[in-house]
């Protein structure tokens, strides 16, 4: 066999282990997922032959299953072809035609600039941005809720599968977070939840207490509610002024043009300097301007999503994945 | 030896395309939702001797099948160990299939012209 590994696996533990050493350097989520499926099937074959132990198993299992070598082979490959054809802004360009008209719409700075707009990317990116108010105040209620309760249950019979059933539940939401950061940010995450240790309870909670990522899920959890709220406060504060910057431009255009704008169409309170009456030429300089700096602020707040998405893929991955 | 390596290393050229093709054929074919290690014995059985396809290699390209709408796929918990992923094959699924498989035969029938259908005399494996 192609195996380079001279000891042979003798329980499905190290087989895993082996494909996790040759899965390396590889997308944490992609390991994650190739393991769970790994063990999924090499379960599933130790159950559907009870008679034979692990080991046994095992050894015709390599044959079938594949090497480490080879299942991981296949994961890096299949991954490298659906991400191509998943991606639009990430795809390679392949041939020489497309390589001829990159070159000729080879973008000026003020195009890639103005480019943020037409990138789903970046939109998606600031839905995100939005929706992390929701789901942070959430994460941070349940872990909170979960964690009083177990203390405080915990001198009762019913703290410790209540104590499981929580971490069993972040964990869930964990796979969720993700599901949701690689649908709005494009970070790849992990589409199977992280397997549970087998045995009987002291076995698991054993598991789940040295396990750093039951800590790290749990503190992405707490911290979404603080980082949650600045990313929407900075979304929505950044898109209503520019919003806002827009909409007052329409406004000055046509009260340049000497439009009779009906009372109370803008504003009706004579405090607010750009609602005196402007005429001609200095209404249009007001409107030209705030259409600019409105623009400007929209497309920067565009540039922004992405970069927090970005960030954002890194830190769940460092929190939610990351072994 | 040599000559084994090279063969496995054919196979595997070829399959690059011909496990999703398979995967969605037998998909089609049951009306069943299908979990992997069930695909993989369905497989094994159609088969004497070693695998054509490492059962290893068949998960990430399920996946990926799903990822582009072809299969449906749901979580079940399982007794024996960690939750399944089973898989049902969609309409576009079949709508590919189709297209694929026609491109098969096609293929198929091509290379025959040139290799020429097996016949008892050659060697078997």
């Amino acid at each position: 066999m192609t195996a380079e590994h001279s000891l042979n696996p003798h329980r499905i533990d190290d087989y895993l282990k082996q494909l996790r050493q040759a899965l390396e350097g590889a997308d944490p989520a992609m390991i994650q997922d190739a393991l769970s499926d790994a063990e999924e099937h090499l379960r599933a074959e130790c159950a559907a032959r009870p008679t034979e132990n692990e080991e046994t198993v095992l050894r015709t299992i390599a044959g079938s299953y594949g090497s480490p070598e080879d299942v991981a082979a296949a994961y890096r490959e299949t991954e490298r072809t659906v991400q191509a054809a998943l991606s639009p802004t990430r795809r390679p360009a392949t041939g020489t035609a497309s390589v001829a008209d990159a070159a000729a719409t080879q973008p000026g700075p003020i195009r890639r600039f103005f480019s943020a707009w037409s990138d789903t990317r970046s939109w998606t990116s600031l839905v995100f941005m939005l929706v992390t108010l929701v789901t942070g105040t959430f994460y941070f209620t349940v872990v909170v809720t979960g964690i009083s309760l177990s203390l405080g249950l915990a001198i009762l019979i019913i703290g410790v599968p209540f104590f499981v059933a929580f971490i069993g539940f972040t964990r869930v939401l964990a796979l969720v977070e993700g599901r949701l950061i690689e649908g709005l940010t494009g970070e790849r995450m992990p589409r199977r939840a992280q397997p549970t240790a087998h045995g009987g309870w002291l076995a698991r909670i054993g598991a789940m207490l040295r396990d750093p990522r039951t800590w790290t899920t749990l503190v992405y959890q707490l911290l979404m509610l603080p980082i949650g709220t600045l990313y929407f406060s900075v979304a929505i504060t950044i898109s209503a002024l520019g919003v806002g910057l827009l909409a007052g431009s329409v406004v000055g255009v046509l009260q340049s043009v000497g439009a009779d704008l009906p009372g109370g169409w803008w504003t009706t309170s004579d405090a607010v300097t750009l609602a005196v009456p402007l005429s001609g030429i200095e209404a249009f300089l007001v409107a030209a301007t705030s259409l600019v700096v409105g623009v400007l602020l929209l497309t920067a707040l565009l540039h922004l999503a992405r970069l927090v998405g970005r960030f954002h893929g890194q830190l769940a991955k460092r929190l939610l994945v990351a072994a | 030896m040599r000559m084994d390596d090279d063969s496995r290393k054919f196979q595997r050229d070829l399959n690059a395309g011909l496990v999703s093709l398979v995967l969605l054929g037998v998909l089609a074919a049951t009306d069943e939702d299908l979990y992997g290690y069930d695909i993989a014995k369905r497989l094994q059985r159609a088969h004497q001797g070693e695998p054509i396809f490492k059962e290893g290699t068949l998960y990430p390209v399920l996946r990926s099948l799903a990822a582009s709408g072809w299969l449906s796929s749901r979580i079940v918990p399982s007794y024996a160990g960690p939750p399944r992923r089973y898989y049902r094959i969609t309409d576009e699924g079949r709508a590919v299939l189709a297209q694929r498989r026609a491109v098969w035969r096609d293929t198929r029938d091509f290379v025959d012209q040139f290799t020429g259908p097996s016949s008892p005399t050659d060697p078997t494996p």
